[in-house]
């Protein structure tokens, strides 16, 4: 039945990680605030930090304000209802931008106007957060950690490697506690998107040796890596087809395993003590590869839940873990 | 929220939130269209049962409920229904998650009754499960040897048919249909998909045998037939008369009776709601959610009202009363139960018709049981994940992704519960359990009435936030007339002896399940607070200063 563990109070360490919260404003604070409400001292924001999406509030002739969501177009007359409208989208990860009509029309004939647009509004959006994990955790013993991840922009490592509490973790190993070491990457194998930090099966898992080198204590090391191991169920989507729409038989998606074969070969060969990944919102879940527990938190940041994992380690690795939503 | 103009043109390619041509959006991963009205169509119907349905309220309506209109009863258990389906659109649309009840529930309700609620509802699908493995046997393979060994002469037909209609026949055969629904989920979706696939298109060419064999038979020939292969022991007026003279009379249309009678029709159209399970991949969500629903309970009542016209045009309704009731209390009638695959057969004489029809039937009722099968699994995965559960219950296969000891707990207690159905008189009153379901569905309905006011961070992100009737949400509104609706069929069924009832005892199971899943959270909320775990975390938002 229920699966009772050796607990020992001694050298145990509560970490808190959640990823891929992808620009929400509301994920984000709960991310911040969970150090408190779990009792926890390390928290881990793993990567997809940043939105998808900017939703124009075009000021029209007639002085009301136009906007798209949901699949509608929506008129707004007072400052009011501007304000409740751009909370609601911000909160779930998207970049409202209030301009005129003109303007709007504008950046919609230019392809680069757009990416300027994302930029600007990516880095105010981290900079108010960062403003706000500052309030929140300066003076504290919270140690705040996160990583990118292969939606990204690269500007993004310099925007958070810029806060005074959070330690930006890309590319390195990082010595996590006395005993827990902490290897982290955000690249990914390749997608059908065509994202920011993609690469090769090959050219991942060279990267992921180097960085091994580095690790002392592989026992008791983190491997932080936004994509999943391939085929681990816990890296399984719904399938496309070739105009990325997703394959449907009877009704149900057909799902198919879409993580990378390099993070697994890795995995597989070095046996950390247990594996943090993202990247596949559907995948939530768990699956041990040899003795390396790999957890998925998944996420539903566009509903302002937070989907995160508990995890205790101890002397022997992961003493227990446990899923939530907040 | 602003004023709504008009829709926009533009495709959605957002999980969340929607999209249009006033929008801006940069490359990123999970940017894919998901499930539309058709997937979440033809996912619901087949959950439906259009066979169930058709089989069972032709057998006890006018046996059962003489006086009930079966055709007023399509139409009042579809509107219910629709008025259900409604509600569980406003919950899917504000949190398009899959999981059913158990996502929405934990979201506002305290987390032992979001449990409870879950649990009661994946015990009584799981007991129908059993239920339609029984049906099988009875309704389709039983008929379908009665009735060619009757045309063909073949005695050997007839053993087979007689052999299979011993309890312990029917426990077996339906043990290896309940073993063989779950195999096929161990072996993986894709395998599960092509099989409902081709039972679908079974079921399909079935059924629209059925109708073509009775838009052109007559009450003649069905009256001839009859009396040729039954008489002269058993002949279509004798057959009347003797129901009769058991006590057996059509008063003409009664309401009360019309009432009772559409919970056959109710039972099945539940179905129509089950895509709330697979609410998270879902595009356009309320489009398709809404469409793919009603457009179920829509189809599948328009087949019913062409079937049962059609079906007292052929066999005449007091003979259908007469040859249900006989049946049920032992008096002359047909040499095993009525159902309509056996009439049909005794209209045709033709065994290769009767077969055809006979496999469609059990091809509605397959599709029940893999169906119901995985819904309750998908339950019991989420109870591991959450930790109320072993967490053996979530494990995965490595070869076909199955979670395969769910699939094994699933299926092993569906093979209890028909031994139960098969073996006990206590629990043939099967609707007893559709109450529990109905109970745990108001649950959700009620909480959804007050989601709007209780937790308006998360409702003002719905697509629907914006919309009000009686300057009420939309949500308050739908769930309140969902609540209605499920309370009044909840009462209907109370009130059916027949069907389900308020035996004190048959009560009991029922207050014993719902209290049971309470008591289940909190032994194993116990349990794991003993391992150093704190279950309520799971289900706790985190507070945002």
């Amino acid at each position: 039945m229920f699966k009772r563990k050796k607990r020992s109070s001694e050298d145990e360490t509560l970490i808190f990680f959640c990823t891929d919260v992808h620009g929400s404003n509301v994920c984000f604070k709960k991310f911040i605030n969970g150090a408190e409400f779990y009792g926890t001292k390390i928290l881990i924001l793993g990567g997809d930090v940043t939105g998808k999406m900017v939703v124009p509030i075009a000021k029209q002739d007639t002085g009301k304000y136009l906007t798209t969501f949901a699949g509608q177009d929506t008129e707004f007359t007072s400052d009011e209802e501007i304000d409740n409208f751009i909370k609601r989208v911000s909160n779930m990860g998207f970049y409202p931008k209030v301009m005129s009509e003109t303007d709007f029309r504008d950046t919609k004939a230019s392809p680069n106007a757009q990416e300027e647009l994302f930029r600007d509004l990516i880095k105010a959006r981290l900079e108010e957060w960062l403003s706000y994990a500052e309030d929140k955790l300066g003076g504290t013993d919270v140690q705040v950690f996160a990583a990118p991840g292969n939606d990204d922009f690269f500007e993004v490592d310099d925007i958070l490697q810029s806060s005074s509490v959070i330690t930006l973790l890309e590319g390195k190993v990082h010595q996590l506690t006395d005993r827990h070491e902490i290897l982290t990457t955000g690249w990914t194998n390749p997608t059908p998107w065509n994202t920011e930090r993609e690469t090769s099966e090959e050219e991942l898992e060279a990267s992921l040796l180097s960085m091994i080198d580095n690790v002392k204590d592989m026992e008791h090391c983190i491997f932080n890596l936004h994509c999943p191991p391939y085929n681990s169920k816990i890296d399984i989507c719904p399938k496309l087809d070739a105009d990325m729409r997703v394959v449907y038989d009877m009704g149900n998606p057909v799902l198919a395993p879409a993580g990378s074969t390099a993070v697994r070969k890795v995995i597989e060969e070095c046996q950390p003590t247990v594996g943090l990944h993202g990247h596949i919102h559907e995948g939530r879940g768990e699956t041990a590869l040899g003795r390396t527990l790999c957890l998925n938190p998944g996420s539903v940041y566009s509903e302002g839940v937070l989907n995160g994992v508990l995890v205790t380690l101890g002397g022997g690795g992961v003493v227990d873990h446990q899923f939530t939503q907040g | 929220m602003g004023k709504t103009v008009e829709s926009s043109s533009a495709s959605s390619v957002g999980t969340a939130g929607g999209t249009g041509d006033r929008v801006f959006l940069r490359k990123a991963s999970g940017l894919i269209k998901t499930a539309g009205a058709t997937d979440v169509f033809i996912f619901n119907v087949g959950l439906v049962s259009i066979g169930i349905g058709l089989g069972t309220a032709i057998l006890y309506g006018p046996a059962v409920y003489p006086g009930g209109s079966l055709i007023l009863g399509i139409i009042i258990a579809s509107v219910a229904m629709a008025l259900v389906a409604l509600g569980m659109i406003t919950w899917t649309v504000t949190i398009p998650r899959s999981g059913g009840v158990y996502a929405f529930g934990s979201r506002i309700l305290p987390p032992s009754l979001a449990f409870a609620s879950s649990f009661t509802e994946s015990i009584c699908w799981l007991f129908l499960t059993g239920v339609a493995a029984y049906w099988i046997v009875t309704i389709g393979i039983v008929p379908m040897f009665t009735m060619a060994a009757v045309i063909t002469g073949n005695s050997t037909l007839q053993s087979i048919a007689d052999t299979l209609s011993h309890e312990w026949a029917i426990f077996l055969v339906g043990t290896l249909v309940l073993l063989l629904a779950g195999g096929i989920l161990t072996s993986g979706m894709r395998r599960f998909f092509l099989s409902q696939k081709i039972v679908f298109t079974i079921a399909m060419i079935g059924s629209l045998l059925l109708v073509a064999i009775l838009l052109f038979g007559s009450r003649a020939d069905f009256t001839a037939n009859f009396n040729n292969y039954f008489g002269p022991d058993a002949t279509y007026d004798g057959v009347i008369q003797t129901a009769k003279d058991g006590g057996w009379a059509n008063p003409g249309f009664s309401w009360k009776q019309t009432l009772l009678a559409s919970n056959w029709w109710f039972l099945p159209l539940i179905g129509a709601a089950f895509s709330i399970a697979i609410g998270g991949e879902i595009k356009s969500v309320t489009k398709s959610q809404t469409w793919g629903m009603l457009g179920a309970i829509v189809l599948c009542a328009v087949v019913w009202l062409i079937s049962v016209p059609l079906a007292y045009k052929v066999f005449g309704y007091d003979f259908l009363g007469a040859v249900g009731f006989n049946d049920l209390n032992g008096l002359a009638g047909t040499p095993t139960t009525p159902w309509i695959t056996l009439l049909a057969g005794v209209l045709t004489d033709s065994w290769v018709v009767t077969v055809l029809v006979s496999m469609g039937f059990i091809a509605w009722i397959w599709m029940w049981v893999p169906g119901m099968q995985a819904y309750g699994e998908r339950a019991m995965i989420a109870w591991a994940f959450d930790r109320i559960a072993p967490g053996r219950l979530g494990q995965v296969s490595d070869r076909t992704h199955s979670p395969v000891v769910a699939i094994a707990a699933a299926t092993g207690l569906t093979v209890a519960f028909l031994a139960l159905f098969v073996f006990t008189t206590y629990f043939i009153t099967l609707i007893i359990f559709i109450e529990l379901a109905l109970l745990a569905w108001m649950f959700v309905l009620a909480a959804g009435i007050v989601f709007p006011y209780r937790r308006p961070e998360m409702y003002e992100k719905s697509p629907i936030s914006n919309k009000k009737m009686f300057g009420l949400p939309i949500m308050t509104v739908a769930c309140s007339a969902g609540f209605l609706a499920a309370l009044f069929y909840f009462f209907v069924l109370f009130f059916d002896s027949f069907a389900a009832g308020h035996d004190p005892k048959r009560l009991t199971i029922m207050g014993v399940t719902f209290v049971g899943g309470i008591v289940l959270f909190y032994v194993a909320r116990q349990i794991r607070k003993s391992q150093g775990v704190n279950i309520d975390l799971a289900f706790k938002e985190i507070p945002i200063e």
